[in-house]
Formats: structure tokens, C-alpha cells, sequence
């Protein structure tokens, strides 16, 4: 394709060169021909001008002869000129002294026909005319020539004479008329119109190739003029080298061109390849989701940074492991069972399947794995790529959310309380306000004795029964309410009672980096109590414990035990034990006050709230400071009582149980 | 200044708005045995469109209105369903109702700081429920007072900015002349009219604004300034 076009491109190129060359020459010939054509009308018309000079001032026959002579011997192509009178007879003649007399061989008066006709046409046009070409046979070795013959006609003093006749020999007037490199070059005649040749000058013979004819237009004749080059056709030879090697070069540099392309792009696409090499790179080491690749023996081929941190193993020690070091010990054969399945060519589930890993410390943690085939760039299936996710730290925010929660339930429980009041205080704001108004309007108008008070006074004291029936009914219903939650005391174990309690507990307690511990007897008693209250109770006694051991007890004493025991048949006894500093012996007297707080942002109703609570189910909340082991304040012991389930036979057996809770 | 006395006012009027029909019962109760008249609202919704007959919204400037033409005051529970006592307190100061009917506003348990920047922001009052009645009643009546005198006021202002409106431009160039206490004389010629002229012209001033002498004419003036 290229070579083609290359070939067709050199022969055009080839082509143009002869084409060009050959628009020159022929231009050349055609400039030579113009030129000659020129140079041969001015000699003509110069010749003209010296006959006409002849005759000037009516010069004697003598002074004519004379100055005709000295014109011939300057002009050569002049061959001889004579005067005739109006009939046409020859008056006077000189021949030029160049050559023998023209008519020598054949006497004037036989071939005078031409003269005789251009004679006419001067007379009529009363001014010079040539007459056609005639040949004239010569004396010698030349054989004869073309002439033609120029007639002017004698003019004296307005009055015609006769005419003067003077011949021109054209194969002299191009001897004469045409430069000589012309002629060196080229072959000059003049032609008739069916192609005689009339007269030559020049080379002996033109190539034929470059020709120019050019007319040469003269008063009663019209002379064709040949020019033809002696040059031939151009050389096909020497243009085809330089077409050649023009060729070679312009294909060369072709081909560098295309070449230096190539190159570039070849090396856009190296970049775009390392740029998307590293784009993956970026992709996979910024994934928090692991990423693992297996072959179809389920050996490990891949593992990126977020995988290897995951199951905290490098990744060079995990390439190339069937029975990969995450795994727990304890699953692997179930694992390698499944992996069996998958190698039969069993896809796994799109919507990925959950799993136990285990860490490199041992820890065994949940992750969910979406597996999917790998095909290669042919489209063979070389291996496994899954992408495996953490899922403990998931399962951590759910337990977050779920104590969020629970907390907010309690909180709302809290809040009710507070709720309440408000509600109360207006729904008996708007009676009494009515009553007050009524009672003191009846004072004013008793104090103002006129004749209409007593129907009003009357009607007021109405108004206010109606009020203060209606505050009582407000009262009432609180006192329905208070019963109703007596109603809602239930027997409930107490491990069951702490066991609500303890996620918010523990979650109070990671935060300030202390521990539970609950200590329960065996069997565990019940006690019957409204329990949405107890867990109140005890989430303020425990916050409270908590609370007094931050940042003033060591961590590694930084304990609150929760214990309950039977200490009487009718009474469970709950203490809550802190490490702290124990209760300021001033505070002490004020503990329970409603609305005493030693914290800035407490209410300093926990406490006394506390204890309404638990005297309300007929216990006892108090307290005692502890003593350490070395006589330093050990800490307080809240204790409460609480009524136990009355005993129906025998109790169930319970298990002991002592639950250790460590959260740091 | 009996010369330029208004009409009398009308018989005082306080306005209960509040959700608690017991409350504005006890209320008008209250009120009547001290003699005082007294109309219930059950919303501020209700009550507005009372303002609305009285001061149709866009007529004329709230300042010049005629309404209300008797001492009046406004008891106004903070707290109500639909629109609160704030926002029908920010209305009446939008209309200019205020210091013509004083607001004493009725709050609640707990709406304290409310009544109080309410007060800073021109209520006349607050009173928390349950209310010290005969001391509410007293309130009531001070502020009733306050609004007597707060329509006089706004009345001799109109009566003055009316006689204004009947002086003829001279004229009241002589009368800015007899402020600044220039001697008639003196007046003649700053105004270039002969001393007789100003004489004249004085006499009618004086006679318009229904004054005696220079010292009455400029206190009358100072009342609308």
C-alpha cells in the first residue's frame, strides 16, 4: 500500500520534472520565435526607411545610383533595387555587389508579375507594399532563392512619377536579421502555409520536438516563420535519479515521522498503564475492606494492606498458604470442606456469607466475605478474589446503639417523673387561681354592702365548690396513679434485676475505666418491688459509686461490687461497694436532703429520690463508710433492703454464680 | 388648658384574653366586685379580630387612630393553644397599641424569665398564677391609668397637629418667630412686612392654637415634638 503509493508519487514526481522541463523548452522556442519576429519586422521596416531615403530631395540619376549602391553594400539581404517609370518600365537599376545580379539567369521582364502586382497594391495604398514570394533561380552552386519585392511608389511634388522596386532575398534577410547563438541553437525558416519550406537559417536541422511558428505580417504579404530547437526531448535518466533519491528521502523521513509517533504513543501507554498500575495500587492499599485473592488450589496469591492489618499477619508470610494462619484452629477442617465445595466450581453466595477469623493474637472476630470468580485477560477462570469485611467493629456500634438506647429509655423514665410535676402544678394552677379570684371577689363585695351582693356572693361561693370539687378530682388521680404502680410491684429475681441494669452500668464504667463485679448468692432470691423504680434506684447508686472512684482511685482498684444477699427471711439486702474516698462526714447529715448535690451539674434529687423510693416498698436505704486494710477511707457501702418474695415450698435451686466484668 | 380639653373618655374596659374559661370567668368575677368592666377572649385569635373591627388593618396610621377611645388594658395569658400571648403582645406593638393598652401578662409555673423579657420589652406587667387578686386588681387599675393618660396625650397631640394644619404658611412664620421669642419689631422685618401686619397675624395665631400667650403657644408645641 505504501510502496504503491510511494511508486505512483515517484512517477508523478518524474512526470512533472519531464512536464516542466518541456514547458521550458518549448517557452524558450516561443521566446526565440517572438523575438526573431521582432528583430526581423524592425530590419524590415529599418530596409523600408533607408529605401525611402533614396529618394529624398529628388536626387539626380547619379546621386540615386550612388546612394543606392552604399545601401546595398550596408544591407545585405537587399539584392537589388530599381526604379521604373508609371508604365512600369525599368528606368534604372543596381544590383548589390554581394552576389551575381539576381536576374541574371532569368531576365526581369519574365518574372515580373509579383513586382507588377505589388506595384498596384502601392499605388493604391500610396505608400510601400510587399509583393508574395517567388523564387528565383540562380546562377552557381546556389541554385536560386525565395525573394520578395518591395515597391514604393516615386512621389514628386504630390505628384506620382513612377515606383522604385527593390528585392529581398530572404534566406539573407535571416542570415542577416537573426543573432547567431539563436541560429547556433535552433533551425529558422520561413514556411508557407502547407508547410514548403521557403528559406532556412540556423542549424542545419531542428529536432522537431520544439517548434513555434509565428506569423510576420507586412504590408501585402504575411510570412510564416518557423523556429525549431535543435534540442530534443528531456532526458528521462537524470530525473529519475533526483526523483529517486527525492523519493527515498521523503520516505525516509516518513518513516521517522511514523517511527517517533509510535514511539510516543507506545510510552502514553506505558504512563497510562503505570498511572492505572498506581491509581490500583492507591485503590487497594486506601480500602478498609480486605481484599484476597486465591488460585484455584486455594493458595493464597494476594492480600492487600487492609486484609494483612485485619488478621494482623504480613502478607508475605500468608502468600502461598492453603491453610491460611487466620484461620482458627478449631474451624479449619470445616473451612478446608468448604473450600473443597468452592474448587468443585460451586459459586458462593452473591450476597456474601458471614465467618469466624482469628487475629494474630488469638482473638476470633466475625467478618463477612463476598467472594467472586477471577478470570484472567483470556477469560479463564485462574482463582477466587473476596473481599472481606471486619465485621467486630460493626457489631461494636451495634451494642453501642443498643446501650444508647436503653439509656435513653431510662432517661425518658427520669424524664416522666419531672414531666409529671409540671403537668400537676397547672392542672391545679387554673382551680385554685379561679378560687382565689372568686373568694376575694366575695371579700370585695362584702366589704362594699349593697343591695345585689348576696346573689352574687351566693353564685361565687358556687363557682368556687365547683373549682375546689375539680382540684380534688386532680388530686385523686394522682393518688390512682400512685396506687396503680403499687399494684404493679411483681416478684422478680434479682439477678434478673441487675442484669437490666448492668449494660448501662458497665457502660458508665468503661468510661471512667472501672470494673463490676456482682456477687449473688445461691439460690438467688426474688424480691417483690416495682421494678422500672428499682432500676433507677440502682443505676443512681451505681452511677454515684462509679462516679466517686474517677480520677481519685487507682486503676487497679477502681472496683464497684454489686452484692446481694439474704439476710433475713422477709429481707434481701443489696450493697453497692466503690473504692472511692468514701462520704465527707459533713456531707453526710445532708446526703438525702432533696436538692442537696456535691456535683455541679447534679439535681440532688438522685439520692433523696432514691430513698423515697425504697421506703415506699417498705425498706431501709443507708449507708457506711469502709475502712482500707491500712486505716485509710476504703470507700462507702450503700445498702438497701427490700421485701423477698414470700416463701410458696421450696426454692428452686439456682446456680452461683459470680460474673467478672472487665472492660478496659 | 381646660380650653383644649377633649370629649371625656369612656368608661375604662380591661380585656381578659385566656384559654381557661374558669380562669376568665373568676377573672370578670373578680373585676366586677371592684367595679370594672370587663370583656373575655377565649383566644388571641378571637381578640384580634375584635382589633380588627376597631382598627381595620391598613386604614390609617395607628397613631392617629381613634380607637381605643376609653382607658383600657389587657390581661393576657402567656401560654394558650394557637397563637401565645408573646405573639400577640409583638402584634399589638406592631399596630402601636401599646402604651394606649397596657399589657399585663398572666403567666404560668415556669414562664418567668418569658414575663420578664417581655416587661423589658414594654408590657406594663406580669402576674403569676395564682394570682394575688386584689394586688392583680390594683395593677389593673394603675395600668388603666396609665392608659387614660396615654390617651390624652395622644389626643392633645392630634388637637394640636390639627389647629397646626389650619395656620396659613405666613402665619405659621410668625409663629416659629414668636417661639424663638423675637419681638415683633424684629419680626417685621426678618419677613419684611410692616409691624401692624405682624400684630395680626399674631392675634390669629394665637387664636388658632387656642393660646394666650408665647410661653402657652410653645408648651402646646412641645407636646407634639
Amino acid at each position: 500500500m505504501f510502496v504503491g503509493l510511494l511508486l505512483v508519487a515517484q512517477s508523478l514526481l518524474v512526470w512533472l520534472t519531464l512536464d516542466f522541463e518541456n514547458n521550458r523548452a518549448q517557452e524558450t522556442v516561443d521566446g526565440v520565435a517572438a523575438a526573431v519576429v521582432v528583430d526581423l519586422k524592425q530590419a524590415l521596416r529599418r530596409d523600408q526607411q533607408n529605401l525611402q531615403a533614396l529618394l529624398w530631395n529628388q536626387p539626380s540619376p547619379q546621386e540615386w545610383r550612388h546612394d543606392a549602391s552604399a545601401l546595398l553594400r550596408n544591407r545585405r539581404q537587399l539584392l537589388r533595387i530599381e526604379r521604373r517609370d508609371m508604365q512600369m518600365a525599368i528606368t534604372d537599376a543596381v544590383d548589390s555587389p554581394f552576389q551575381q545580379p539576381v536576374f541574371g539567369k532569368i531576365p526581369r521582364d519574365d518574372i515580373d508579375l509579383e513586382a507588377d502586382l505589388a506595384c498596384a497594391a502601392a499605388k493604391r495604398q500610396a505608400g510601400p507594399a510587399y509583393s508574395r514570394t517567388y523564387f528565383v533561380p540562380m546562377p552557381g552552386s546556389m541554385g536560386g532563392q525565395e525573394v520578395i519585392d518591395l515597391c514604393m511608389p516615386v512621389v514628386n511634388e504630390g505628384r506620382a512619377e513612377g515606383f522604385m522596386v527593390s528585392t529581398l532575398s530572404l534566406p539573407r534577410l535571416l542570415d542577416e536579421v537573426v543573432p547567431t547563438d539563436v541560429m547556433r541553437a535552433h533551425e529558422l525558416s520561413f514556411v508557407e502555409g502547407d508547410g514548403t519550406r521557403l528559406a532556412r537559417a540556423g542549424v542545419p536541422r531542428g529536432a522537431g520536438v520544439f517548434k513555434s511558428e509565428r506569423l510576420v505580417d507586412l504590408p501585402g504579404l504575411t510570412l510564416q516563420l518557423r523556429v525549431d530547437s535543435s534540442s530534443g526531448r528531456p532526458q528521462l535518466i537524470p530525473n529519475l535519479t533526483t526523483a529517486l533519491v527525492l523519493g527515498l528521502s521523503l520516505a525516509l523521513g516518513a518513516v521517522v515521522v511514523l517511527l517517533a509517533r509510535d514511539v510516543r504513543r507506545r510510552a502514553k501507554a506505558e504512563s497510562a498503564l503505570a498511572e492505572s498500575l498506581a491509581f490500583r495500587k492507591a485503590m487497594e492499599d486506601s480500602l478498609v475492606t480486605g481484599l484476597r485473592a486465591r488460585d484455584l488450589q486455594g493458595r493464597i496469591t494476594y492480600v492487600n494492606p487492609a486484609f494483612c492489618e485485619m488478621v494482623g499477619f504480613p502478607a508475605s508470610e500468608l502468600i502461598g498458604q492453603i491453610v491460611p494462619s487466620y484461620w482458627p484452629p478449631e474451624k479449619v477442617a470445616e473451612y478446608l470442606e468448604r473450600q473443597a465445595v468452592r474448587m468443585a466450581g460451586k459459586s458462593p453466595p452473591r450476597e456474601g456469607y458471614e465467618t469466624l477469623f482469628m487475629r494474630r493474637d488469638g482473638e476470633r472476630f466475625p467478618v463477612m466475605i463476598y467472594e467472586a470468580q477471577l478470570v484472567d485477560g483470556t477469560g479463564t477462570h485462574t482463582g477466587w478474589m473476596s473481599a472481606t469485611l471486619d465485621l467486630s467493629a460493626q457489631r461494636k456500634v451495634e451494642e453501642m446503639s443498643r446501650q444508647q438506647q436503653e439509656r435513653l429509655q431510662a432517661t425518658a423514665r427520669l424524664a416522666t417523673v419531672g414531666e409529671m410535676a409540671s403537668l400537676l402544678s397547672h392542672e391545679l394552677n387554673q382551680p385554685l387561681a379561679a378560687i382565689a379570684s372568686y373568694a376575694v371577689g366575695s371579700l370585695n363585695l362584702m366589704n362594699d354592702p349593697s343591695e345585689d351582693a348576696l346573689p352574687l356572693v351566693r353564685q361565687a361561693a358556687q363557682r368556687i365548690a365547683e373549682q375546689a370539687e375539680r382540684a380534688g378530682r386532680v388530686i385523686k388521680s394522682v393518688h390512682d396513679f400512685v396506687r396503680r404502680r403499687e399494684q404493679a410491684h411483681e416478684p422478680v429475681r434479682t439477678d434478673h434485676l441487675i442484669d437490666s441494669v448492668l449494660p448501662l452500668v458497665r457502660l458508665q464504667a468503661r468510661k471512667s475505666g472501672a470494673r463490676i463485679e456482682v456477687d449473688l448468692p445461691s439460690p438467688v432470691p426474688r424480691v417483690v418491688c416495682d421494678r422500672t423504680m428499682l432500676e433507677q434506684v440502682m443505676l443512681n447508686l451505681t452511677r454515684n459509686g462509679i462516679q466517686s472512684m474517677e480520677s481519685v482511685t487507682p486503676l487497679e482498684r477502681r472496683e464497684l461490687l454489686i452484692r446481694v444477699r439474704q439476710t433475713h427471711p422477709r429481707w434481701v439486702t443489696f450493697s453497692i461497694v466503690d473504692h472511692g474516698p468514701g462520704v465527707d462526714p459533713e456531707v453526710a447529715s445532708r446526703l438525702f436532703t432533696p436538692f442537696f448535690t456535691t456535683r455541679t451539674e447534679g439535681m440532688g434529687l438522685g439520692l433523696s429520690l432514691c430513698r423515697t423510693v425504697i421506703e415506699q416498698h417498705g425498706g431501709v436505704l443507708d449507708f457506711q463508710n469502709l475502712q482500707g486494710e491500712d486505716g485509710r477511707p476504703g470507700g462507702a457501702e450503700f445498702r438497701f433492703t427490700l421485701a423477698a418474695e414470700p416463701q410458696h415450698g421450696p426454692m428452686h435451686p439456682s446456680r452461683s454464680r459470680t460474673l467478672t466484668d472487665s472492660s478496659t | 388648658m381646660t380650653l383644649h380639653a377633649s370629649p371625656p373618655l369612656g368608661l375604662p374596659m380591661v380585656y381578659l384574653v385566656d384559654d381557661e374559661d374558669v380562669v376568665r370567668d373568676a377573672l370578670a368575677w373578680l373585676l366586677r366586685s371592684r367595679r370594672l368592666l370587663s370583656e373575655g377572649f377565649a383566644s388571641a385569635e378571637a381578640f384580634e379580630s375584635m382589633l380588627d373591627i376597631h382598627l381595620p388593618p391598613g386604614r390609617d396610621d395607628p397613631a392617629n387612630a381613634s380607637w381605643p377611645a376609653a382607658p383600657s388594658c389587657l390581661l393576657l395569658d402567656v401560654r394558650m393553644p394557637g397563637t401565645s400571648g408573646l405573639v400577640l403582645f409583638d402584634r399589638l406593638i406592631e399596630r402601636g397599641l401599646l402604651p394606649l393598652m397596657p399589657v399585663i401578662f398572666l403567666t404560668g409555673h415556669g414562664d418567668v424569665p418569658t414575663a420578664v423579657a417581655a416587661v423589658k420589652r414594654g408590657a406594663y406587667d406580669f402576674v403569676e398564677k395564682p394570682f394575688s387578686d386584689n394586688a392583680l386588681v390594683d395593677r389593673v387599675e394603675r395600668a388603666l391609668a396609665a392608659s387614660g393618660d396615654a390617651i390624652g396625650r395622644q389626643r392633645a397631640r392630634h388637637n394640636v397637629q390639627r389647629r397646626l394644619a389650619e395656620l396659613t404658611d405666613r402665619e405659621r412664620e410668625v409663629m416659629h418667630c414668636v417661639i424663638d421669642g423675637r419681638p415683633n419689631k424684629l419680626i417685621a422685618d426678618v419677613l419684611n412686612i410692616s409691624v401692624r401686619t405682624v400684630e395680626v397675624h399674631r392675634a390669629r395665631v394665637f387664636e388658632k392654637m387656642d393660646v394666650k400667650s408665647a410661653v402657652e403657644l410653645a408648651n402646646v408645641l412641645r407636646q407634639i415634638q
